[in-house]
């Protein structure tokens, strides 16, 4: 099954490529319900047996993750913080990489993703309507449940308007009122306005992408629609101006790839990879694309061809990309410079 | 008393007159007697001013320069005569405040403009009065922000008034909220939250059957005709107090 040519998730593949009936039907529904945009996923699961995968994969995480890269020097890079004077240790050799070893998993865990959820649901649920109460309020009246054990989203939080009707409180009322009795380190009771579209702009030209979806995470739930928003107009940006570097070894970078693959907006950051001479990542980009995608041209070309490296990019140029002659031109040019590395 | 009158005089006419706000008080003005005093009242302000109407010269001049900067206040730090001032120092380099002894006081003083009077030595803001704090002229703002520690100045160290400190802070806050002016952004992790809304405080809940039904909510709501036998005993009790019924009720 893993030849010995094969990459190393290949037998991963195999593997996830099962039924998925060997898992508890709980957390099925959990991913189906919570996570990824597969709306449709249900009905698929009844044609074929292999499922769209969701963010949350193992085998989707191990290549978002790939992709992602783990730059010690820009994950720990010095903040604006209260200096205090260095300190200075003397280590030998093993101490040295005992040390590397903890910042790198230290750096795992900062580089975690963020999940990715299809909107929220609005709720507009009437559960009282008494008439009496018409004409002897003003103002509507809000009532939450303060018990500190339920979590957030098993809260209830209803409101009693003045013409006496009393209904649910909507996704964005009871976002405030859960800051109001529970507040949340970062996170604000109006959203700043760096949210809307004129800021946004501002803070984009400064290249500060990565700011701007931590406050994001920091201020909204994951599934409200200014998350998608602000998430979905910062990956637009970026590939608009193809500054993928800014998110490399961050924790957002998997949400990019994953935005960008499901919208078949891969031409830019595959350009991006070959110029930086990393062949291993365009690889694996293609290979999240064929397992999103598995009825386009290319993903049965490589199935039949089983093409690897430089190859399948080739491949995958030729069927599925729109701006064929850059992605060739980057691929000359580092061919060019591997002959060249070769020769001396 | 007569002393103090002369003083004031001194301080109107150094006020309305900005290139000589920096010269010394005339010592002699104290120490002297009722007659020069006299003398002081009258020629003084024709000696110095160039304009002829005494009246208007006791305003504050250049306002208009001032609203002008008013709308942009960016436009200010780019001009020559700020960079002829200040240079490409911050605004508040090289202010000494007047204190006694060798510790200044935590506070600096609560303001330096009240109503139209100016105190002696004004702040680096109050005395600049081209120079507005708002959350837009971000180049004004990052001068008090360390850029090193990301940190405000304190207010002993760059020397404004507190009432300016309170609006500089105000300034920035704002600006940081419109991301105009970079800082550090704390970490909130997302890991190990459940995100399916499954519980019935989320989800639809079906609707209470007379909702459904356009029912009233309350049987009460509607006009409930009482039974006839009711209607009888009361009509029977009451009837000596019965109004006629004429035409329609």
């Amino acid at each position: 099954m893993a030849g010995l040519g094969a990459p190393w998730w290949r037998s991963l593949w195999r593997r996830a490529a099962a039924p998925l009936a060997l898992q508890r039907p709980g957390r099925a529904l959990l991913w189906s319900r919570g996570y990824g945009q597969d709306a449709g996923s249900e009905a698929d699961k009844k044609e074929s047996d292999v499922t769209k995968p969701c963010f949350m994969d193992e085998l989707v995480q191990s290549l978002l993750s790939k992709m992602t890269g783990l730059d010690l020097q820009k994950v720990f890079r010095p903040i604006k913080q209260e200096l205090k004077p260095p300190t200075y240790k003397l280590m030998t050799e093993k101490q040295l990489a005992e040390a590397t070893r903890k910042a790198i998993e230290e750096a795992k865990e900062l580089l975690k993703m963020p999940p990715v959820l299809s909107e929220r649901e609005p709720i507009d649920d009437v559960l009282a309507e008494d008439r009496i109460l018409e004409g002897t309020e003003t103002v509507k009246y809000v009532f939450t449940d303060i018990t500190y054990s339920t979590p957030h989203r098993e809260r209830f939080i209803v409101v009693r308007e003045p013409s006496g009707v009393l209904r649910k409180a909507t996704w964005e009322e009871r976002d405030r009122m859960i800051q109001v009795y529970f507040s949340r380190e970062g996170r604000k009771l109006v959203p700043p306005p760096i949210f809307k579209d004129e800021n946004l702009k501002t803070v984009f030209r400064e290249d500060r992408h990565e700011d701007v979806l931590n406050l994001c995470i920091a201020q909204f739930e994951p599934d409200s629609a200014n998350y998608i928003r602000v998430h979905h107009q910062t990956y637009e940006d970026i590939d608009k101006h193809a500054k993928y570097d800014l998110l490399r070894s961050t924790r957002h970078f998997g949400g990019m790839v994953w935005y960008l693959v499901n919208r078949k907006k891969t031409d830019g950051l595959l350009i991006d990879m070959i110029q930086r001479n990393l062949i291993d990542d365009a690889t694996c980009l293609i290979n999240l694309y064929h397992m999103l995608h598995p009825d386009c041209q290319s993903a049965k070309e490589a199935k039949e061809e089983e093409v690897y490296g430089v190859d399948l990019i080739k491949v995958f140029m030729k069927t599925e990309s729109k701006k064929v002659g850059y992605i060739e031109l980057a691929l000359q040019a580092y061919q060019e410079t591997l002959a060249s590395s070769a020769a001396l | 008393m007569a002393a103090s009158r002369g003083t004031m005089l001194l301080r109107r006419a150094a006020s309305s007159l900005p290139g000589l706000a920096l010269l010394p008080r005339l010592f002699w003005a104290q120490a002297a007697p009722a007659a020069s005093l006299l003398r002081l009242q009258r020629p003084l302000l024709r000696v110095f001013s160039t304009e002829t109407d005494p009246a208007a010269s006791a305003e504050p001049v250049a306002f208009d320069t001032e609203s002008r900067f008013k709308e942009k206040p960016w436009e200010y730090l780019e001009t020559e005569e700020y960079i002829e001032r200040y240079g490409n120092k911050p605004v508040w380099f090289g202010y000494r405040r007047n204190h006694k002894g060798p510790i200044p006081p935590q506070k600096t003083r609560k303001t330096c403009i009240r109503g139209k009077k100016i105190a002696g030595n004004p702040c680096p803001i109050c005395r600049d009065q081209k120079l507005h704090v708002d959350y837009r002229n971000v180049k004004l703002l990052e001068q008090f922000i360390c850029s090193h520690t990301g940190v405000t100045f304190h207010p002993t160290r760059t020397g404004v008034c507190m009432k300016q400190h309170k609006r500089l802070t105000q300034a920035i806050d704002q600006a940081r909220d419109h991301g105009l002016v970079s800082f550090h952004i704390p970490l909130v992790t997302l890991q190990g939250k459940d995100y399916t809304n499954q519980h019935q405080a989320v989800t639809k809940t079906p609707p209470a059957p007379s909702l459904q039904s356009q029912a009233p909510w309350y049987p009460w709501y509607e006009w409930q005709q009482p039974p006839e036998k009711d209607i009888a005993r009361i009509r029977r009790i009451y009837k000596d107090y019965l109004k006629e019924e004429t035409g329609p009720a």
